[in-house]
């Protein structure tokens, strides 16, 4: 499902308050019927590749691990079978052969992907990815998106902040326009309307009259 | 009040507003550690400028120091500008450096000249009185409040002149460059004026109050207003209190003027985190209750809209399960339907509630806005 | 006499040993979380907690005086979080006011324990800028002991602080209670400012945890060997600060201390492979001297391409014409050196057949690379 609005419609806090990142003013999150925190474990949260800092001393391996970390428990290192974990998520994104790099000698598409193998070792039900795209190159926008076939085809929900209208119909099936109030959500097909748009955004959608339908 | 004890206050006043002028844009620019690092690292500066003149009042002295004060700006954008540490750390890095060489020259030739660490960091006004300047035999007061003063004058005249040059850097340095302002030359030109304020007000209150004058009379204006002018005025007459309020403070207690003056600081500023009109913690804390309510109505009132018409709509209105139906705890619940009922929103037929015109018209305009 | 003198040295070593130690460690979070001038807050801050504990129980006592640190330390710290997430109070701003607002608070108490007609009161002022000479026995058994529990501490949860460091938010979201863990590393850094008061001082001891993390940072990308070696900057400045202040008359302790990681510091940021300003130089001129070649060797493929002969000749001032970088008489000897490039008579200068294909070579690669963009590599 596609999170989609205009520059501080609050996208980014909604996924913040879904996690409990932010205080809520109200309402609660449940998560297959229960309290999120006791679901907390079925979540993984991918979080914007600008907030964090890129010069801290470490590699991409020990990154990708720290998904880890909340069922490592405490006092506990990552060792062996962690290890081999991190790997196999770091081959699904594609990034085994920088797995000893230090993080700041990433581009900004390898280091989101270095994110999203953090976010697969948790091997989560509910996928939480704030504006993965966001200034990625096309290799990575390709390995994404197979991801999101991928953990579709598993079964899985993947919930993600996306700025791109012309995308949407070609990658998610389900869309939540949200403009500080929700606007609409379900089906693409059903709430993806040039209406619905132009409540979320004002009157700046032209492009959707000039391209009505992307294919998809 | 004993002439002493004007003349005491006066010089803490000139100097509190001294410092609130150009501290106002080092908080707007978030840049007030700057004042820490600047008020320390003149110490070298001040020591060098003492071996030559012995005399901490002389022009030379105060020139040298806020030299070095500036020197310590330049260092740190040039530790900043490698790359290999960050402006915070950079900050950390060089003042203690030359605070620590200030520290050391002066006590490899401490035995030659009437300068001490303690005074430097700490100063003393009790003795600013003692030090007056003369003019063919005459008395023309204190030389610290004709020092001040004229730094009071400088400053001033710095602000005014280049006032909105200054607005615009604080606001937006990138548009500043670009409508040709050279946000540099007004940058070290302010560090400049941060360094010979604190040069001139380090013998009277020492370094560290210096930081105390420069950051909280602004930054406490700063919660009370959101304009430019009334910020600067506001720290200036908030600086003033501080100034007066700590020497009461000190007179009661017997204790250190200087330390009395960042104590008040401190005091002014924790009044207006606390109770700032709009922005203290209380008034938040009341936007906060009021918002929930707010939000809790409109939910109510979207809710019934919902099922306005609609077969169910009996159960769903009914007050007893309205907090089954929106996940409220009962007490909540009612409370919401109370405030519903008082600003007309809704309408309590038996056990049921009907919205009225207006609360269908706030449920349309939450569903929408 | 000697054998005072001795002891005095082996306390002030081992007590600035401790202290580099413990600061280096804890430091290297602080530098890293952007937390570089709160340890200048908190130490400032500390004053009015060693006086208040001086003024409620009459003790100097070092764990007693260190205690009441810790608390007030603490505590300006907590003020400085409440501050900034309360109201929009700037960080700095509200660190500034917190730091010298303490430290306004101390004076007063200070001056207010000097007026106390009966107090012992000397030794009090030796905070502000540290007395490492008077340090004895006791003080270096309170600090080794605290210094041991901060660094306990952090080993102990280690990979949640190094998470808490790095992605806060991703921490929450894997259920780590994040809020206490900063409470807690805080903690640790306050115990670690408390330490070194007494040897450096309130206003030098920042310079502690700053600088050997800083230095620290230069030589190595993981966290661990970072910290480590923070501490063994940290131990090394404090004793030969100790052991040059000793030697040397009039020379204050902490104020060597810090001169001394300073150097490390410069050293560090000059000479550190990789990310060394020296290297980073060395890097650039080599980088530059190459593109100069290559340009110079371009430019002759592209005359030889226009003439359509491999070999045709060029005369030297066409092509200082046309290379922006001014004369290519050195960057055609080097090429004429690897055999890339002959010298055909005084002006004039030809492509040699491996020349030809090296530029070549280059042609290709330069219009793959200014062709649409593949896979990013890596970041410069």
């Amino acid at each position: 499902m596609a999170i989609v609005g205009p520059n501080g419609a609050g996208k980014t806090t909604f996924i913040k308050a879904l996690l409990d990142l932010v205080p809520r003013a109200a309402g609660q999150v449940r998560i297959f019927g229960a309290p999120y925190a006791e679901r907390r474990h079925l979540v993984a949260y991918v979080p914007q590749r600008g907030s964090v800092d890129w010069d801290f001393p470490t590699n991409v391996l020990d990154v990708v691990m720290m998904g880890l970390y909340g069922r490592l428990g405490w006092f506990r290192r990552p060792g062996r079978a962690e290890r081999a974990q991190a790997m196999q998520a770091l081959d699904q994104v594609g990034m085994t052969a920088f797995a000893t790099r230090q993080i700041s000698q990433l581009s900004g598409g390898q280091q989101q992907r270095v994110f999203l193998a953090r976010a697969l070792v948790q091997d989560a039900q509910i996928y939480l990815m704030d504006e993965p795209f966001q200034g990625v190159d096309a290799t990575t926008e390709r390995a994404i998106i197979e991801l999101l076939r991928t953990l579709r085809a598993q079964g899985k929900t993947v919930l993600v902040v996306h700025h791109d209208l012309q995308t949407v119909p070609e990658y998610f099936d389900q869309v939540m326009l949200l403009n500080v109030y929700k606007i609409a959500s379900g089906p693409v097909e059903n709430v993806f309307t040039e209406d619905n748009l132009r409540l979320t955004y004002g009157g700046r959608v032209g492009f959707l009259r000039t391209r009505p339908k992307v294919e998809g | 009040m004993t002439p002493v004890q004007l003349e005491i206050q006066l010089v803490a006043v000139l100097v509190a507003v001294a410092c609130a002028l150009p501290g106002t844009f080092l908080v707007l620019r978030r840049m007030a550690m700057l004042s820490d690092a600047i008020s320390h690292a003149i110490l070298p500066g001040i020591v060098v400028g003492f071996f030559l003149t012995h005399d901490l009042g002389s022009p030379l002295l105060i020139a040298l120091a806020a030299l070095t004060g500036v020197l310590t700006v330049s260092l740190v954008e040039l530790l900043h500008r490698t790359r290999l540490v960050r402006e915070d750390a950079a900050i950390g890095l060089v003042f203690p450096m030359l605070f620590s060489l200030g520290v050391i020259l002066i006590a490899r030739y401490a035995g030659d000249v009437h300068l001490d660490t303690d005074a430097v960091l700490l100063g003393e006004l009790a003795f600013v009185p003692f030090d007056r300047l003369l003019a063919g035999g005459l008395d023309l007061g204190p030389r610290a409040a004709w020092v001040m003063g004229g730094i009071v004058l400088l400053n001033t005249l710095f602000i005014t002149v280049f006032y909105k040059e200054l607005k615009l850097a604080a606001f937006d340095a990138g548009l500043a460059a670009a409508l040709g302002f050279a946000p540099a030359v007004l940058h070290y030109a302010l560090m400049g004026l941060v360094s010979v304020t604190a040069v001139a007000a380090f013998d009277a209150v020492g370094s560290i109050l210096v930081v105390a004058l420069m950051i909280g009379p602004p930054a406490t204006a700063r919660l009370l207003t959101d304009r430019l002018p009334w910020m600067i005025g506001g720290g200036v007459v908030l600086g003033a209190m501080s100034a007066v309020g700590g020497y009461g403070l000190a007179h009661l207690l017997d204790a250190s003027i200087a330390g009395s003056m960042a104590t008040m600081v401190g005091v002014l500023f924790g009044l207006a985190v606390l109770f700032a009109p709009g922005r203290g913690v209380v008034a938040a804390a009341r936007r906060r209750a009021a918002q929930r309510w707010t939000f809790a109505q409109q939910m109510l009132a979207v809710h019934l809209l919902h099922h306005e018409g609609t077969p169910e709509e009996a159960d769903e209105s009914a007050v007893d399960h309205l907090h089954a139906h929106l996940r409220w705890p009962p007490g909540f619940a009612r409370q919401v339907v109370h405030r519903a009922e008082q600003q007309g929103l809704v309408i309590r037929l038996g056990d049921r509630l009907r919205l009225t015109e207006a609360g269908r018209a706030l449920a349309r305009h939450s569903v929408r806005a | 006499m000697e054998l005072f003198a001795d002891y005095t040295l082996r306390m002030v070593a081992l007590g600035s040993a401790t202290l580099g130690l413990v600061s280096g460690a804890l430091g290297s979070f602080a530098v890293l979380r952007g937390q570089s001038l709160l340890g200048d807050a908190i130490s400032h801050a500390a004053l009015p907690g060693i006086a208040l504990a001086f003024l409620l129980t009459g003790s100097k006592v070092p764990l007693v005086l260190m205690l009441g640190a810790a608390l007030a330390g603490w505590l300006a710290t907590l003020a400085v979080m409440g501050v900034t997430q309360a109201t929009r109070v700037p960080y700095d701003s509200a660190l500034g006011i917190a730091l010298s607002v303490f430290f306004g608070v101390g004076l007063v108490l200070l001056t207010f324990i000097q007026k106390q007609p009966n107090a012992n009161q000397a030794g009090l002022e030796t905070f502000l800028f540290g007395q490492a000479a008077a340090l004895v026995h006791q003080d270096v058994l309170t600090m080794a002991g605290l210094g041991a529990l901060a660094l306990l501490g952090l080993a102990v949860a280690w990979k949640e602080f190094k998470l808490l460091a790095f992605d806060a938010a991703f921490g929450a979201s894997l259920g780590l209670p994040m809020r206490r863990l900063d409470v807690l590393l805080t903690s640790l850094l306050v115990l670690a400012i408390v330490i070194g008061l007494q040897t450096v001082g309130v206003v030098l001891m920042s310079a502690m945890l700053v600088a050997p993390a800083a230095a620290a940072r230069q030589w190595t990308d993981r966290l661990g060997r970072m910290v480590l070696l923070a501490m063994f900057f940290g131990a090394t400045a404090g004793m030969s600060g100790a052991f040059l202040s000793s030697r040397v008359e009039r020379l204050p302790t902490g104020p060597t201390i810090v001169l001394c990681v300073s150097a490390i510091v410069l050293v560090s940021l000059l000479l550190a492979p990789n990310r060394g300003l020296l290297w980073r130089g060395v890097r650039a001129w080599r980088n530059g001297r190459r593109l100069r070649g290559e340009a110079v060797l371009l430019n002759l493929y592209a005359l030889a391409v226009h003439h359509d002969r491999r070999d045709h000749p060029h005369e030297r001032g066409v092509l200082d014409a046309m290379s922006p970088e001014g004369p290519t008489g050195p960057a055609l000897r080097k090429l004429a050196a690897r055999g890339l490039v002959r010298q055909v008579d005084a002006t004039r200068w030809a492509l040699t057949p491996q020349g030809w294909h090296r530029a070549a070579q280059l042609a290709r690669e330069r219009s793959i690379a200014a062709g649409p963009a593949t896979d990013g590599e890596a970041a410069p």
